[in-house]
C-alpha cells in the first residue's frame, strides 16, 4: 500500500497562490474556507525587513489528533495515509478543529456558496440573479463553476454543519492523477509521491535535503515536508561588533 | 392568586423554551451557525461554556446526593431527593446547550454505529447517556434500601467519570497546553461540587421561601453545615484558580499560553475571580452573613455567576490567540462577545432546567426523606 506525502520546495515556491486557486476550483471550496492556505510573516525591523511565505495544507499526520478525537470516526485514516473526512458521519462538534495543531480544518457555518442562491439580480433589470446563473450553468448545484469530479469521493458541495479540509485530492489519486495543487504549481514547488517507494521523487528529495515538518515536537508525524528556503540575500563576511 | 403566579411562571419558562426552539430552527435549518459569534478560530464559545457549566454542576450534584446514601451521613437526607432531581433537571439543561452547539445533531446515532474508543468525546457522550439513565433509575428507586445504595454508589462513580473525562477532553491536544488534563481532571470535579452546593442552597432555600415552609431547627443546622462546606469548597477553588493564574498566566513563557495571559485582563476572568470567588468567600467567612438565609442565597448566586464566567474564560483562553494560517490578517488576539442567539442558548437551557425542576417540585415531593 502506498503512503502518500508531499514535499514543498520553498526555494522554488514564488508565493503566487496558484495552489490555493486550483484547490478551490477542484474541490468546490466555498468562501471563507481554505483547504490550501499560507502563513506569511514580515520579519526584522525597518529598513532591514524580509517577507516570508509558507504554503500550508492538511498535513495528513500519521498520528493525527483530529482522527484520535473524532467521536464518530468521521475523520479517519485511509490505508494510503490520507486523512479523510466523511461528512455523512460528522456531527459538527468541531473537536477536530480544536485538536488540530495546524489550523487547517474549517467548518461550514452556513450553506455553501450561499451567494449563488440569491434570487436578487446584481443589477435590477440589467443582469440575471446569482441563483438564475447557477441554475443555468450548473443545474443549481452550488456555484456555476462547480467541479462534478469532486463528487466521486465526497459530496460535491459539503453541507452546512460539518467540517471540511484538504484530502490530497483523493478523487484524483484514485484515477492515477496527482493532487491538483501540485499539478497547477507553475514553479513545480510541490512534489507528491509515495514514501513507501524507496526511489520515489519525494524520497529522493527527503534524502538530498534536510527536510522539516511543522510542529514536529508534537509527535503528530506530518506527511507534508518542507525543504530549502528561498533567500537570495547575501552579506559581507563579519564578526559583528559592540 | 397563587394559581395565576404559577401559570405566569410556567408561561415564562415555556417562552424561554420556545426561544430555544426558534434558535434551533434558525441555526440548524435556517440561516446557520453564522448567527453565533463563532469563527474558525473561536470554534467553541458560550454554548460549550454553558454545557460545561451545567454538566459539571450536574456531576457535582451527584457528589452532594451521595453524601447520605453512599457515605451514610444521615443529616443530609432531607436534601437528598431534591438534589437527585436537580441532577436530572440540570443535565437536561446541559443537553440543550450541546444540542444547540452541534452542527449536525441529527447524526448523533453514529456514536453507536461508528464509535471511536480513542476519543474522549465519544466516552463523554456515552458516559453522559449512561449517567442520565442511572440518575433516572436511582431517582425512581430512591429510599428503597439496598437498591438505592447500590445505585447511589454507581451514580457517584459515573459522575466522577464524567467530570474527570471532561478534563481529558479539554486536555487532549498537545497543541493547547493551557488546558492541562491533569489539572482539569481535579479542577472540574471540585468546581462542579462547588456549583452543586450553591445550587442546592439556592433551590432548597427558594423552596422554603416560595412554598412558605418555615425552616425547622434541623433544617437550619443542615443549611449552616452546607454553608460551611460551601465556603470550604470555594476557598479550595480559589487556591486552584490562583495557582492556574500563576502557573499558566505569569510563570509560563510558552507562546501557547498567550491566550490565557490575554484573558487575565478580560472581564470574564475578573468576574470569575472577584464576583464568583472573593466576594462570596468573604461573605461566608462572616458568621452573621453565613447564617442568614439571604447571605447564603447571595453567596451561592454570586458563585454560580462567577463560575459561569470562569467556564467561558477557560474555553476562550485556549482559542483567542489565532495561530498558523488562521492567524493571517487577524489581530494577535480575537475578541469575543456573545450574540443574542448564543445568549438564548443559555436562556433556553435555564428555562428547561427550571421547567423540569418546577414540575418535580410540584409533583414529586422533593422534600421527602426516609423515616
Amino acid at each position: 500500500m502506498p503512503k502518500y506525502a508531499m514535499v514543498i520546495d520553498l526555494q522554488r515556491c514564488v508565493g503566487c497562490g496558484a495552489c490555493s486557486i486550483a484547490c478551490r476550483n477542484e474541490n468546490n471550496v466555498p468562501d471563507g474556507i481554505y483547504w490550501s492556505n499560507k502563513i506569511t510573516e514580515t520579519a526584522g525591523t525597518f529598513p532591514n525587513v524580509r517577507f516570508h511565505y509558507l504554503p500550508t495544507l492538511c498535513n495528513h499526520c500519521s498520528d493525527a489528533p483530529c482522527v484520535e478525537g473524532c467521536p464518530t470516526k468521521a475523520m479517519h485514516k485511509l490505508d494510503n495515509g490520507i486523512t479523510m473526512h466523511d461528512p455523512d458521519k460528522c456531527i459538527g462538534c468541531r473537536y477536530c478543529q480544536y485538536n488540530c495543531p495546524y489550523e487547517v480544518i474549517y467548518f461550514n457555518w452556513q450553506d455553501p456558496h450561499k451567494f449563488w442562491r440569491n434570487p436578487k439580480p446584481v443589477i435590477e433589470g440589467g443582469t440575471s440573479s446569482p441563483k438564475e446563473m447557477a441554475q443555468t450553468v450548473n443545474n443549481g448545484n452550488g456555484a456555476p463553476y462547480s467541479n462534478p469530479g469532486r463528487g466521486k469521493t465526497l459530496p460535491e458541495n459539503r453541507p452546512k454543519g460539518v467540517v471540511e479540509k484538504c484530502t490530497f485530492c483523493d478523487h484524483r489519486i484514485k484515477v492515477g492523477e496527482i493532487p491538483y495543487c501540485v499539478e497547477a504549481c507553475p514553479a513545480d514547488a510541490r512534489i507528491f509521491g509515495d514514501l513507501d517507494k524507496p526511489d520515489s521523487k519525494v524520497n529522493r528529495l527527503l534524502g538530498k535535503f534536510k527536510p522539516y515538518r511543522l510542529k514536529e515536537r508534537l509527535g503528530t508525524e506530518p506527511n507534508v515536508y518542507y525543504i530549502r528556503s528561498f533567500n537570495p540575500a547575501h552579506y559581507q563576511r563579519t564578526k559583528g561588533g559592540i | 392568586m397563587k394559581a395565576i403566579k404559577i401559570q405566569l411562571w410556567y408561561g415564562l419558562l415555556l417562552l424561554g423554551i420556545l426561544l430555544g426552539l426558534i434558535t434551533a430552527y434558525r441555526v440548524l435549518i435556517g440561516t446557520g451557525f453564522v448567527l453565533y459569534a463563532k469563527t474558525d478560530i473561536l470554534v467553541w464559545t458560550m454554548p460549550i461554556a454553558a454545557y460545561v457549566f451545567f454538566s459539571l454542576t450536574s456531576s457535582g450534584l451527584a457528589f452532594v446526593s451521595s453524601i447520605p446514601v453512599v457515605f451514610g451521613i444521615k443529616r443530609y437526607q432531607p436534601i437528598e431527593k431534591r438534589t437527585a432531581f436537580l441532577e436530572i433537571a440540570v443535565l437536561f439543561a446541559a443537553f440543550t446547550c450541546l444540542l444547540l452547539h452541534l452542527g449536525s445533531p441529527q447524526k448523533v446515532y453514529y456514536y453507536l454505529f461508528s464509535p471511536n474508543l480513542a476519543s474522549p468525546l465519544w466516552w463523554l457522550g456515552m458516559l453522559y447517556g449512561l449517567y442520565l439513565i442511572v440518575l433516572l433509575l436511582s431517582f425512581r428507586k430512591m429510599h428503597k434500601a439496598q437498591v438505592s445504595k447500590g445505585l447511589g454508589v454507581f451514580t457517584l462513580i459515573v459522575a466522577i467519570a464524567t467530570s474527570t473525562a471532561l478534563g481529558w477532553l479539554f486536555g487532549l491536544p498537545d497543541a493547547r497546553p493551557v488546558f492541562s488534563a491533569n489539572f482539569l481532571a481535579m479542577y472540574f470535579p471540585l468546581t462542579g461540587f462547588g456549583s452543586a452546593l450553591a445550587a442546592v442552597l439556592l433551590f432548597s432555600l427558594a423552596y422554603h421561601h416560595f412554598a412558605k415552609v418555615p425552616l425547622s431547627g434541623g433544617d437550619r443546622n443542615l443549611y449552616e453545615d452546607l454553608g460551611k462546606l460551601f465556603g470550604f469548597v470555594m476557598a479550595l477553588t480559589l487556591v486552584f484558580f490562583l495557582w492556574r493564574t500563576i502557573v499558566g498566566g505569569t510563570s509560563a513563557t510558552a507562546v501557547e499560553f498567550g491566550g490565557f495571559r490575554h484573558m487575565l485582563s478580560s472581564g470574564w476572568y475578573h468576574l470569575a475571580l472577584w464576583v464568583g470567588l472573593v466576594i462570596p468567600i468573604l461573605m461566608i467567612t462572616m458568621p452573621a452573613v453565613r447564617n442568614a438565609t439571604w447571605g447564603k442565597i447571595t453567596a451561592a448566586a454570586l458563585f454560580l455567576v462567577g463560575m459561569f464566567a470562569g467556564r467561558l474564560e477557560m474555553v476562550l483562553s485556549g482559542l483567542v490567540m489565532p495561530t498558523g494560517p488562521k492567524a493571517e490578517g487577524q489581530p494577535p488576539f480575537v475578541s469575543y462577545w456573545p450574540t443574542i442567539w448564543e445568549v438564548l442558548v443559555f436562556v433556553s437551557a435555564l428555562a428547561v432546567l427550571l421547567f423540569v425542576y418546577t414540575l418535580g417540585e410540584r409533583n414529586l415531593k422533593l422534600s421527602e426523606a426516609p423515616e
